[in-house]
């Protein structure tokens, strides 16, 4: 039984169903560690991911262009970015308490657009899958991490376009001085507030991307409620990978692969009961999380707001 | 003088029966001796309200106790007593403590008075199977059944009968109170006759008694002085206004038993109940070990309802023709009987896990709110209002209390995650019905009902025709958490496969979430490479499953509603759940003033339960007749479900 784990078929498939899972929460973690890194934490992802499913899935199969819902998706999230950073950067208002209602007005009004526009859970054709030349048919890895869809790939190559932009150019500089030292960047002239309203919105468009990923990438349907959840994964993923890039990578591989192992166990019908199967990634995740927090400091000035305008 | 003289051939007919038992005992028997010489007599006791001879409600029960008997092999196989005219109802409390005591295997209470005494006395007895009736409401005691009669069917055909035949456009109806099956006679036969002839005037007069004959009489000369010239009543009171109609020359309609040797000239049909039908029902169990918690109903489908013609009267042909075609169309369904009336609008509140249109759990709840709103009479008779995507159970339970203070006749908590919050806030609103599944404990709580799906034999069905379909001898299965409707239907696939391709490989995956789309998904991709090429799934994430089956060119088979619209090319057959089976029933209930404490469940025999397959997949000619077939036998009962664990 356990044996039937390490055969190709098998390790394949845990694989590049890791690889698809943990797509969405790339995108999503991604955007929240530009956020935190500049001392915002956003708890709306979830809502942001859902408004961003929708319009994407909705223009697609109004317009029948894909690339369009994807911009739609970027243009909803940067929306409710821009609402998020106005209500914590100008308002000062708690941002742990006002995520929780941006997560709660995209879960509605997601749902609310669904049932007027669509009313029933349809179908869409989204993202083929793109074969990379030469690369796909190299035996096992080809057909692992080759044969995806675009936004897959996309979300892949974020992670060391992230790390780039926060540790090697002057904006990453700027942002990570902003979640660190607020004051101290204030004084050397930078403005948090500019700072922080592009990294909420950049966050919220890459929310708005991660849901796409999920409504005309990877599912192809919408149907409320859909991240079911998927949104606070990430905002933990990004605990979890140390407000670094490559950990949030290391993090959503690991979520999504143990994630894939049980669903695998469960199909070869090694006798562990599903409740405790389904329980691992979290289990794992708590585990790692207190294995590595001691070690890691979070932005100082994560969830305090700057009141420098008033 | 009438009971005394039955009384005396009851004696007398016991008398003989004893003698004959004796001679038998003695005569020698040669095949299986043992058998009949160990065989007890199943022992049924009788408490009824009128007279055995009364022409209605008790003589009903009598008559169906006589074809039991004869049925079952006379007095040796099943002996019966019975204690009638007991219209006081402490007397009849103290006989059926008395019969239960003396060891009788079933006391039938038969008068919907006797339920709080039943009530009182069933738990006492726990070896006894009581029955009660005419309700649905078991109390959520495990020893007792109860059984009612839907006289809405026979009271429609009267209806349209009495329309037709009526010159003076005026009908008169006799009840004696506004409850039970004399409220739904009354009901039927007032929805008959409106649809028969709309412009006619029906005039219902409760009388208050079932026992009041004069005044039975004077409320039927009430109606021919207001113009009718057909009448019809129901309980046994209504022997005196036949009496008047028969001086008036006005027509009559009978119901319970056959009233026609009363006034052979002016009665035209009668509704004639056989509760033998229940009763086989009962005692099967009983002999299966289940002394109770059920409840059942007659109908003219399942003929416990009988239309009985008096063949004395000349009914025109066209007027028969018509009857005829009614009564076809109630036992097919093509008939819809004018669902029970309430003196204000009928308001029902439902709060569901998921979105009213997520083609599976909670849709199939709204699709049959929307059928009951129709069949209750439109907007005016009957609203609804829900809120949908209710999976934080904290959030819904608030609004299930909502609901219920704001006054909702019936407050529907549709998912077994709300159970716990329902039984703490259903006692606070006596007055308010609750209504929960999928599940069939009612907490034993007296205004909640509980309902459940019998989804293990559409998942059977299914199952069949995977495994008939199936080429690589693998089928995947995605479920949400192994519980309740979910895990039945699982099972039931699983089951219904092996059944048929014995070594056929059935993977069953629990993704844990009910929500979890994305991960729905990832379950199916894990099927597709482990080989299958038949899927199935359970509950609203099912979505991004068809998606992944749409692309592998895998079959889909479909649960709780109709999901052939996302994947026409896949979806081979679903189990579509027709909640508004149950919610008729529940609806009935309350207008018969019972707010709970019963359960019910959908399947494929009630119809609550319907397969239905994609006209668009061609599914092989053997394959269709094997499903229809295993449909069939599960049905009459030919085919059980085993599902292992």
């Amino acid at each position: 039984m356990i044996s039937d784990l390490l055969s190709m078929t098998v390790l394949v498939g845990i694989l590049t169903s890791g690889i698809r899972l943990a797509t969405p929460y790339l995108y999503a973690a991604i955007g929240e560690t530009f956020g935190q890194r500049s001392g915002v934490l956003n708890l709306g992802v979830d809502g942001q991911m859902l408004l961003g499913a929708f319009a994407a899935f909705y223009v697609a199969i109004t317009t029948g262009n894909l690339w369009l819902g994807v911009l739609s998706a970027m243009i909803i999230g940067g929306l409710m970015g821009l609402a998020m950073a106005f209500v914590t950067v100008n308002l000062h208002a708690e941002q742990g308490i006002s995520g929780i209602g941006f997560y709660l007005f995209g879960l509605g009004l997601s749902d609310l657009l669904f049932q007027k526009l669509l009313g029933t859970v349809e179908t869409v054709k989204g993202f083929r899958k793109v074969f990379i030349p030469v690369l796909s048919d190299l035996p096992v890895v080809g057909e692992i991490f080759f044969r995806q869809n675009i936004l897959v790939y996309i979300a892949f190559a974020l992670v060391p376009i992230a790390w780039f932009i926060l540790n090697k150019t002057t904006l990453g500089l700027k942002i990570r001085a902003v979640g660190e030292n607020p004051e101290a960047a204030d004084s050397l002239g930078v403005s948090v507030a500019r700072i922080r309203y592009f990294t909420i919105i950049l966050g919220g468009t890459l929310s708005g991307v991660a849901g796409a990923s999920l409504s005309i990438a990877l599912l192809n349907v919408f149907q409320q409620n859909m991240t079911s959840g998927l949104g606070f994964i990430a905002v933990a993923l990004v605990y979890f990978g140390a407000w670094r890039p490559w950990g949030v990578l290391a993090g959503a591989l690991l979520f999504s692969l143990v994630n894939s192992l049980q669903l695998w166990i469960q199909v070869l019908g090694i006798p562990i009961p599903s409740d405790i199967a389904v329980m691992m990634p979290y289990i794992l995740t708590i585990l790692v999380l207190v294995a590595t927090v001691s070690r890691v400091r979070a932005p100082s000035a994560l969830t305090k707001s700057f009141g420098h305008d008033d | 003088m009438n009971k005394f003289r039955l009384l005396i051939t009851g004696l007398l007919l016991v008398a003989v029966l004893l003698g004959a038992c004796q001679a038998e005992e003695a005569a020698p028997v040669v095949e299986e001796p043992s058998v009949e010489e160990e065989a007890e007599p199943f022992k049924v006791a009788v408490v009824m309200p009128s007279s055995i001879a009364d022409l209605a409600f008790s003589q009903s029960m009598y008559d169906a106790l006589l074809t039991i008997q004869e049925e079952m092999g006379g007095e040796e196989a099943m002996e019966f007593v019975y204690s009638d005219g007991m219209f006081v109802v402490d007397d009849a409390a103290a006989a059926i403590r008395d019969y239960a005591a003396e060891g009788y295997n079933l006391v039938i209470a038969h008068g919907s008075q006797y339920g709080s005494s039943l009530q009182e006395i069933a738990p006492d007895f726990p070896e006894t199977s009581f029955a009660w009736g005419t309700t649905v409401d078991t109390f959520g005691i495990a020893n007792i059944f109860a059984y009612e009669a839907a006289s809405d069917q026979g009271g429609y055909v009267n209806g349209v009968l009495a329309a037709s035949l009526s010159e003076s456009g005026v009908l008169g109806v006799v009840g004696p109170i506004e409850t039970g099956d004399a409220k739904l006679y009354v009901d039927g036969f007032v929805a008959g006759a409106i649809a028969t002839v709309p412009d006619i005037q029906v005039n219902v007069n409760y009388i208050g008694s079932f026992s009041d004959v004069a005044l039975a009489a004077e409320a039927a000369n009430t109606h021919i002085a207001a113009g009718a010239d057909v009448l019809t009543g129901t309980a046994q009171m209504v022997v005196g206004a036949i009496g008047v109609a028969e001086e008036s020359g006005a027509l009559w309609f009978g119901t319970q038993a056959s009233q026609t040797e009363l006034a052979p000239d002016i009665v035209v049909a009668n509704q004639v109940y056989r509760w033998d039908v229940v009763l086989n029902e009962i005692i099967d169990l009983i002999d299966a070990g289940t002394l109770g918690g059920k409840s059942f109903i007659i109908d003219l489908a399942n003929g416990g309802e009988v239309l009985e013609f008096n063949p004395d009267f000349e009914l025109p042909a066209d007027v028969l023709a018509l009857a005829e075609e009614t009564i076809a169309g109630i036992t097919g369904g093509a008939v819809e009987i004018g669902a029970p009336t309430f003196e204000d609008v009928f308001r029902v509140a439902v709060v569901m896990p998921s979105a009213i249109n997520d083609l599976a759990f909670s849709q199939s709840m709204y699709d049959a709110l929307v059928a009951i709103q129709d069949w209750m009479g439109g907007e005016g008779a009957m609203e609804f209002v829900y809120s949908d995507g209710m999976f934080v159970v904290d959030d819904a339970a608030a609004a299930i209390r909502d609901y219920a203070a704001e006054g909702f006749d019936l407050v529907i908590a549709h998912g077994s995650q709300y159970g716990s919050s329902l039984q703490e806030i259903a006692p606070d609103f006596p007055e308010t019905s609750f209504a929960w599944g999928t599940t069939l404990d009612t907490f034993g709580i007296d205004n909640i009902f509980a309902y459940e799906a019998a989804s293990q034999q559409g998942g059977y069905v299914n199952g069949v025709i995977a495994a008939s379909l199936s080429e690589s001898g693998v089928l995947g299965v995605v479920g949400p958490i192994e519980t309740g409707d979910a895990k039945l239907y699982v099972d039931g696939f699983a089951a219904g496969a092996k059944a048929t391709v014995p070594d056929i490989q059935v993977n069953v995956n629990y993704i844990g979430s009910f929500s979890d789309v994305a991960l729905a998904a990832e379950a199916a991709n894990t099927h597709v490479a482990a080989g299958a090429d038949g899927l199935t799934g359970t509950a609203q994430m099912v979505v991004g499953a068809i998606g992944v089956a749409e692309e592998s060119d895998a079959m889909w088979f479909g649960t709780q509603a109709s999901q052939t619209g996302l994947a026409p090319a896949n979806v081979v057959a679903n189990q579509v759940y027709h909640w508004e089976v149950v919610l008729k029933d529940i609806v009935q209930s309350i207008a018969d003033g019972t707010y709970g404490g019963t359960s019910f469940v959908i399947d494929l025999a009630n119809g609550g339960e319907v397969m239905d397959f994609n006209s668009d997949y061609e599914i092989p000619a053997e394959v269709l007749s094997l499903a229809e077939a295993t449909i069939q036998g599960i049905i009459d009962g030919t085919i059980s479900i085993n599902l292992g664990d």
